[in-house]
């Protein structure tokens, strides 16, 4: 069994008069320890597909299965505990609690798990360590450069040693340099530490480091080849640009 | 978690000490109407009102205006159901209403120390016995005016002795000065041999008030001045009646300061909230329950409230116990003290109030639509 498992998933929004399906009738099966990349143009229903599979948003139709729990059917309380303990979310622009130190932020998803003071202390130390911050450990997220802090991000959602971890565009926001270290960090975390993992991302090489690559375009997955053609013609981030301004 | 919460009050400082102060002033002025409250409370309520009585000249509207004779004591005495009789002549600087009175009243020393209930903090009782200029100053009077024990203390015609400082276990006792009776009868400008302007009447404890107070005035119908008698509760409120009447609206200001603190409190924890949306939208996303949420919004503002209220509180016990406030009209004051009863409320209101105005924007985190939040800038 699949551990991340879609059937039939729908969402639509309404704007104005007009209605948007960015998912339509979506099925989807990801594997324990895979590392899936989501790439398709603006407003095609990536994030969307992320915020489903994270409970923090609720599909119109279809049913959302992580490791044999259906989050789809829990309630925001009952979500909430089950993100504490099974997804990690790595937030484009960060997020760090900017009162909070780089540990102290790191450790807020295990104040949510019965642990003791000593493994909390234990995760916070191996997680920063994982992303190679332990030396920024005292630092506030305003000390920290952009990089660092995505890493202190990645830290946080690894910490609670979830069974995925959701990535919505990590390194949008980042330097081509700074881009490529985070893509180094989370392949590596996923294959030494076999965290299944699924990253949506406009950037072509980014989506490169993943197992397998999919390609969301009006509500629906790309097959192999139109996928293939999409991604030959570029990132879907330029086909975006061509799209609109051609 | 609660170290994010204390961190992000830190952070947010002049904000929070806006808050603090703004609940702190308004919880000293709540305690301030309260302890006032109190005051006229215990002075028409409680045994010294309800079990003695004050015989004085019907239609009197100030100390001066009665001048009863120091005779009618023996009278007095027969009438069943009197324990005792003290008559008092009573000397005050303002009839009107005043947060300055000063009050003298004049009884025998031997008879002051026997029934009323005061203990002396300083000086001793046979000083006061022996020498006829001598007064003992209730704790209020020497803490408002700076006397002590050795003082010599003037006011219009009258130059006393301080012989000591007493306390008074009816907090209006500790506004009053009292000398002999002979003392004040002799006064330059008082012209009152022989008369006294009340008789306290204590009475036995299965008289009823009423029916003496009646049968007094009964009694001292033939004489040369008629009477009232009243319970001394009775007697103090109808003194204070103007004063009673503004007490009582003074209520409403205490209800305005919690209504004060409530709408600033709720204001700044509203925009705590509405500042750190998104951030309630990162915390439910790594797996803070929405209730957990919910509890963080309201232990900010019960704890912007408390400080503030505890601090406001504070200030207005220890300014109460030092300042030895009291107002009064016609001789009858009311003490401002603290009491524990004014500490309890303080903080039970802050509390109270604290809670109250978190729940709005504990349910805005609560229930803060995630997606929406996340997408802020």
């Amino acid at each position: 069994m699949a551990l991340l498992e879609l059937r039939g998933v729908s969402k639509s929004f309404r704007k104005g008069d007009e209605t948007i399906t960015p998912l339509d009738n979506i099925n989807l099966d990801i594997e324990a320890g895979e590392f899936v990349s989501l790439m398709g143009p603006s407003g095609t229903g990536k994030s969307t597909l992320l915020n489903l599979v994270s409970g923090i948003d609720q599909p119109d139709a279809g049913t959302i299965k992580v490791a044999g729990t259906e989050v789809t059917g829990l309630s925001r309380s009952k979500l909430a505990d089950w993100r504490a303990e099974n997804l990690g979310y790595i937030f484009q622009t960060h997020n760090l609690i900017p009162v909070l130190t780089a540990y102290e932020n790191v450790e807020l998803p295990t104040l949510l798990l019965k642990l003791t003071s000593t493994q909390r202390r234990q995760r916070v130390e191996l997680a920063l360590q994982a992303v190679g911050l332990s030396d920024r450990a005292d630092h506030y997220p305003r000390q920290l450069s952009g990089g660092q802090e995505q890493r202190v991000g990645i830290a946080r959602a690894i910490v609670a040693h979830p069974k995925v971890v959701v990535a919505d565009e990590p390194t949008g926001s980042l330097d081509t340099e700074t881009s490529e270290q985070v893509q180094d960090l989370l392949q590596r975390l996923n294959r030494e530490l076999d965290i299944t993992m699924l990253m949506v991302t406009h950037d072509s090489d980014a989506a490169g480091i993943a197992s397998r690559q999919l390609i969301l375009d009006r509500g629906k997955f790309l097959d192999g080849d139109a996928a293939d053609g999409m991604v030959a013609m570029g990132s879907v981030k330029e086909q975006s640009a061509i799209k609109k301004y051609g | 978690m609660f170290k994010y919460l204390f961190k992000t009050l830190w952070r947010h400082r002049t904000r929070t000490l806006l808050t603090v102060t703004g609940s702190a002033v308004a919880m000293f002025v709540f305690c301030f109407v309260g302890s006032v409250q109190e005051g006229l409370h215990r002075l028409t309520t409680g045994t010294d009102a309800d079990r003695s009585l004050i015989v004085f000249q019907e239609n009197r509207f100030c100390p001066t205006s009665s001048r009863l004779p120091e005779d009618y004591a023996r009278k007095i005495r027969e009438v069943r159901g009197v324990r005792d009789v003290m008559p008092i002549q009573v000397w005050t600087n303002n009839c009107r209403a005043s947060l300055d009175i000063v009050v003298f009243n004049g009884a025998d020393p031997n008879q002051i120390q026997k029934t009323r209930p005061i203990t002396l903090m300083s000086g001793n009782w046979q000083q006061f016995m022996k020498q006829r200029d001598a007064a003992i100053v209730g704790r209020n009077v020497a803490q408002r005016r700076g006397l002590k024990t050795g003082d010599q203390f003037s006011i219009g015609e009258i130059s006393v002795k301080v012989a000591g400082v007493f306390s008074s276990t009816i907090p209006s006792e500790e506004n009053l000065i009292y000398t002999s009776l002979a003392f004040l009868q002799y006064t330059r400008g008082l012209d009152a041999a022989g008369l006294v302007t009340q008789h306290e009447v204590l009475l036995t404890d299965d008289a009823d008030a009423d029916q003496v107070a009646t049968a007094i005035d009964a009694s001292l119908r033939a004489g040369s001045v008629a009477t009232k008698t009243r319970r001394k509760g009775a007697f103090q409120a109808s003194t204070l009646s103007d004063l009673v009447d503004l007490i009582g609206f003074a209520h409403w200001l205490g209800y305005a300061c919690v209504g004060l603190v409530l709408s600033l409190v709720a204001t700044t924890t509203v925009m705590s909230v509405q500042d750190r949306i998104k951030e309630y939208a990162v915390l439910q996303t790594i797996g803070v329950r929405p209730l957990h949420a919910m509890r963080l919004v309201l232990a900010e503002s019960t704890i912007l409230c408390l400080i503030g209220g505890i601090g406001g509180t504070l200030l207005a016990t220890g300014a109460l116990a030092l300042g030895g406030f009291a107002i009064g009209a016609e001789g009858a004051t009311i003490a401002f003290r603290p009491s524990y009863g004014l500490l309890t409320t303080g903080t039970a209101v802050s509390l109270l109030v604290g809670i109250v105005a978190g729940i709005a924007p504990a349910i805005q985190a609560a229930t803060v639509p995630i997606v929406d939040a996340l997408q802020e800038a």
